[in-house]
């Protein structure tokens, strides 16, 4: 295919073909921008689907997803990187396409990675968060969730209530629920 | 933040471990005793009119709004028990608490049940509200919501089906009848013990000093 060709010829990166609609690409942090404005400009990829963090916490990196459409040939391109994830940083690229600000903020908010350059306001879907980003992995949100609020007790065993509820209330279960009991 | 913000205070510690092992919730329908034998009269009367003109506010979190529409409309029509929508909190009876509330969201319910006239309701609806549901692990919603608003009546279940949530207003009914319900008065009473708990969670605290309800 050309892209591909092309990819190969400019960049010189390996992309794949996934599947007849998915073209996939690996690059390295510093092409991406590159990258996605050869795309643009050169292949009618105008579109920017979508971006997506992943936290391979054993890796120590953080892998972006862009994913850019062609409305023309309906192909899709995922451009996949890799950063530090001990000193996130990655390039803006609201300058290509707006709607990545949106994205780029929630990454800075959930991930902790820095977009310098990026002219936003800091809070965006938290209130007065002063704790580690929250979507990283090493956040223990059980722990947090435990710590912050205040939970009702549960029930101590595990019985089935309801015929104590029937006793109550003069309620009877109905004969397709009769085969849910536990006894 | 300037210092004329926190008048009643952020909680110290000991406040919030004294609000962590007092674990009641200070507002509960069934703890009132205002039965027809003690009521006056005129509060007979009053409450019969208005278990029968219930507005609520057209509010909603959490996916549980979506069985609103369908409770509203004409199969399961909730009007023919004098439940219907107000557009704005100082115009309804009935506040709806309809699915997980982030903390985020719990700051704008407090603001819309505070600025509500007496007598006001509160119905919690499905099990996020009750224990968190699935969102018992959640970083960002409240586990139960007595803690920070009084409750009238919850519904449970997840999604609560029309039904499920037409019983929950005929059992407001009931206790509006009975003199039970609404419990804007005891709010007011417990404030303190209720800002603790609101004060604990919601970071950026900037309510008004005081209301003159």
């Amino acid at each position: 295919m050309d892209l591909i060709h092309n990819l190969k010829e400019v960049f010189e990166i390996d992309a794949k073909i996934k599947n007849d609609f998915q073209i996939e690409v690996e690059a390295k942090k510093e092409l991406v921008s590159s990258i996605l404005l050869y795309l643009k400009n050169q292949h009618g990829f105008i579109h920017l689907d979508h971006m997506s963090c992943v936290d391979w916490i054993e890796d120590e990196v953080f892998e972006l997803v862009y994913i850019v459409w062609n409305p023309n040939t309906k192909k899709t391109v995922l451009l996949h990187t890799k950063i530090d994830r001990n000193k996130p940083e990655m390039e803006n690229i609201d300058t290509i396409w707006d709607q990545a600000n949106t994205y780029e903020r929630e990454f800075r908010e959930m991930y902790g990675i820095e977009f310098p350059g990026l002219v936003a306001e800091r809070e965006f879907i938290l209130e007065g968060w002063t704790e580690m980003p929250p979507m990283r992995r090493d956040f223990d949100t059980k722990k947090y969730a435990e710590e912050t609020y205040a939970t009702r007790p549960g029930r101590e065993n595990a019985e089935d209530v309801r015929e104590k509820i029937i006793k109550r209330t003069g309620e009877e279960i109905p004969d397709f629920a009769k085969k849910y009991s536990r006894d | 933040m300037s210092n004329k913000i926190n008048t009643i205070g952020i909680p110290s510690e000991e406040e919030i471990k004294k609000a962590q092992i007092d674990f009641s919730p200070r507002c509960t329908a069934a703890g009132r005793v205002n039965d027809k034998e003690t009521q006056k009269m005129v509060e007979y009367i009053l409450n019969f009119a208005r278990k029968h003109s219930l507005f609520v506010l057209a509010y909603g979190t959490g996916c549980g709004a979506i069985e609103i529409p369908a409770t509203m409309t004409s199969r399961y029509d909730a009007e023919r028990f004098g439940i219907r929508g107000a557009a704005t909190p100082r115009q309804a009876d009935v506040l709806l608490i309809t699915g997980y509330l982030s903390t985020k969201t719990l700051k704008r319910v407090i603001r819309v049940y505070e600025q509500m006239q007496d007598p006001k309701y509160v119905i919690a609806f499905g099990s996020c509200t009750i224990n968190g549901g699935m969102y018992f692990d959640s970083y960002n919603t409240i586990k139960a919501l007595d803690r920070y608003l009084p409750v009238d009546v919850y519904i449970a279940g997840c999604m609560p089906r029309p039904e499920s949530v037409i019983k929950g207003f005929i059992k407001l009914q009931e206790l509006i009848q009975n003199g039970n319900a609404g419990n804007g008065e005891c709010y007011r009473d417990n404030l303190d013990w209720y800002r603790t708990n609101q004060q604990k969670i919601i970071k950026n605290w900037d309510f008004p000093d005081e209301y003159n309800w």
